[in-house]
């Protein structure tokens, strides 16, 4: 046999066929997914029809014709594209008001010993009170208007935002400056060839923290008060008692807030591919 | 001596500044209001608010109830809530990490749960439990229940492969490797989650009083909107954010103890 012969036959791959027995099949993640999702549908609607929790549960049946009922029947003067709409300007205004200013401030804080003694303390005492507290005083100022939900939007966004630009500078390898120093770079060659390249991950992951925040702020301002959007269109399910209508809307916040940050996750994937990822989520 | 310690001395300035800041801060906020240029209906002085704290120590007037009142119905919510979360959570975090029949199980259902803020709970909680006690917990739950989750599972997941491949080898069954390896690697996760579930939990609770309560620090900045003291609502405003911040350095002191020989 010659060598070449020996070496092929050492490359052919060592395939162990696997029977496909039904414990197998049993134990399979996919399956098991779809196991799932049949069970929560399936005991949703058991609970729902034994009215266990009295009348205040719709069934999965329910909940989707109202939807579809509500895309071409108006509520207030909106279907619900325009409600969902409404909420979702609301979070992007909010949103790019609060990212323009919270990460360059946040940067220069990383950067700049004296404004980060300047603005640090003062940060710290508005760090710790949760956003939804702001609603009343946010009323107070503005009114019920655009005003006061873009307002409350901004302050919860705000902290993510300079948080992490702040800890991404600060919280980089320090051997990463010394290269740039040992051939021979300026102060301003630091920042653009590392601080840059290395808090982008960091500032990225902020702004997605502060984008669920966001829509956890504007749901919370229109519960209070509001006259359009989703936490509106909730909020109405609860003073007519129509259950079908309260996880509908909670149906669609959950399907917008996941597709944000999916488009997030994969813009993020575009813009910076040197992040490092964990494995498995 | 090679390795003489390095000193680096902060200017005296870098000590002021921070002092002056908060100074300058304050006074501002004190002037604008004291002027008039921002009138009192819209924004109280930090002295009237300083005032009032004192006054609601004892007084229970006119929201029903004294300032402890209100943050012990709040921190009570809270725990309660809190304390569920972590007893379903991490263990659930954690099973999911090793076992695929558990994951492939709770997985899907945790998904669809997860993007749903927690506010969005609160109708179905009245509908559900009234505007008492549980309903609110019910809301903290489903608000911290999410990162604990979440942080075990990927604690159990980074626990190192060569310690598991080493353990196989050495004839360790999966129980043993869950017990013995993932779940001690996975500690220092676990006490993140336990801050960040805490940080939602206080979050949530304000939210949840907001709309439906009848004492609580939530309810008292909502008393204060409707009675058009902005006093109060600042008042409120800062005790949730004391108490916050109380919470969050215990948590860091306690974690520091515990895992003071665990590298991360």
């Amino acid at each position: 046999m010659s060598v070449s012969a020996i070496a092929d036959e050492i490359r052919e791959p060592v395939e162990e066929r696997v029977p496909v027995t039904l414990l197998r099949v049993l134990r399979n993640e996919y399956f098991l997914y779809a196991v799932s999702l049949v069970l929560f549908l399936y005991i949703w609607d058991w609970v729902a029809k034994a009215q266990i929790l009295g009348r205040s549960l719709a069934t999965p049946h329910q909940v989707v014709r109202e939807l579809a009922r509500l895309m071409t029947v108006k509520l207030a003067g909106k279907t619900l594209v325009g409600h969902v709409w409404d909420s979702t300007r609301r979070v992007l205004v909010g949103f790019t008001i609060a990212s323009l200013i919270a990460v360059p401030l946040g940067l220069l804080m990383a950067l700049n010993r004296y404004v980060n003694a300047i603005v640090k303390p003062v940060f710290d005492i508005f760090k710790p009170m949760p956003p939804i507290a702001w609603i009343s005083i946010a009323i107070l100022w503005f009114g019920i208007q655009e005003g006061s939900k873009v307002f409350i939007i901004v302050i919860g966004t705000f902290v993510p935002c300079l948080l992490n630009s702040y800890n991404g500078v600060r919280l980089i390898d320090p051997e990463l400056y010394d290269v740039v120093r040992v051939l021979g770079g300026h102060r301003r060659n630091e920042i653009a060839q590392v601080c840059f390249p290395a808090a982008f991950p960091a500032i990225f992951a902020g702004l997605q923290v502060s984008l669920s925040v966001g829509w956890t702020c504007v749901l919370a301002a229109e519960l209070v008060s509001s006259q359009s959007g989703l936490g509106w269109i909730i909020i109405q399910g609860m003073r007519l008692t129509k259950p079908e209508l309260v996880i509908g809307g909670m149906a669609i916040i959950a399907l917008v807030a996941w597709t944000t940050s999916l488009l997030v996750t994969g813009l993020e994937k575009l813009m910076c591919p040197w992040k490092r990822q964990v494995e498995g989520l | 001596m090679a390795y003489e310690a390095v000193r680096v001395k902060t200017p005296l300035i870098l000590k002021i500044l921070p002092a002056v800041s908060i100074l300058l801060f304050f006074g501002a906020w004190e002037l604008t209001v004291d002027t008039g240029i921002v009138p009192s209906t819209m924004l109280a002085a930090p002295s009237l608010v300083l005032k009032l704290f004192i006054a609601k120590l004892t007084q229970s007037n006119p929201d029903g109830a004294v300032l402890s009142t209100h943050a012990w119905t709040s921190i009570e919510e809270a725990g309660i809530g809190y304390l569920l979360s972590l007893l379903i959570g991490l263990p659930l975090g954690l099973l999911m990490g090793w076992f695929t029949t558990i994951r492939g199980l709770f997985r899907p259902v945790f998904e669809m749960i997860r993007p749903i803020p927690p506010v969005a709970w609160i109708p179905l909680c009245i509908f559900w439990f009234g505007i008492g006690l549980w309903g609110k917990v019910f809301i903290i739950w489903i608000g911290a229940i999410v990162p604990c989750v979440i942080n075990a599972w990927v604690g159990v997941r980074m626990t190192n492969p060569t310690l598991i491949q080493m353990a196989r080898t050495y004839g360790a069954t999966d129980w043993q490797i869950f017990t013995k390896l993932c779940i001690p690697s996975a500690l220092p996760m676990v006490f993140g989650a336990l801050q960040i579930a805490l940080a939602y939990a206080w979050t949530n609770l304000v939210a949840a009083e907001l709309l439906a309560a009848d004492s609580g620090l939530g309810f008292l900045i909502t008393m204060g909107r409707r009675l058009g003291l902005p006093e109060m609502v600042v008042l409120g405003m800062v005790t949730v954010g004391f108490i916050g911040a109380v919470i969050g350095v215990a948590i860091d002191m306690v974690e520091k103890r515990l895992l003071a020989g665990i590298r991360r």
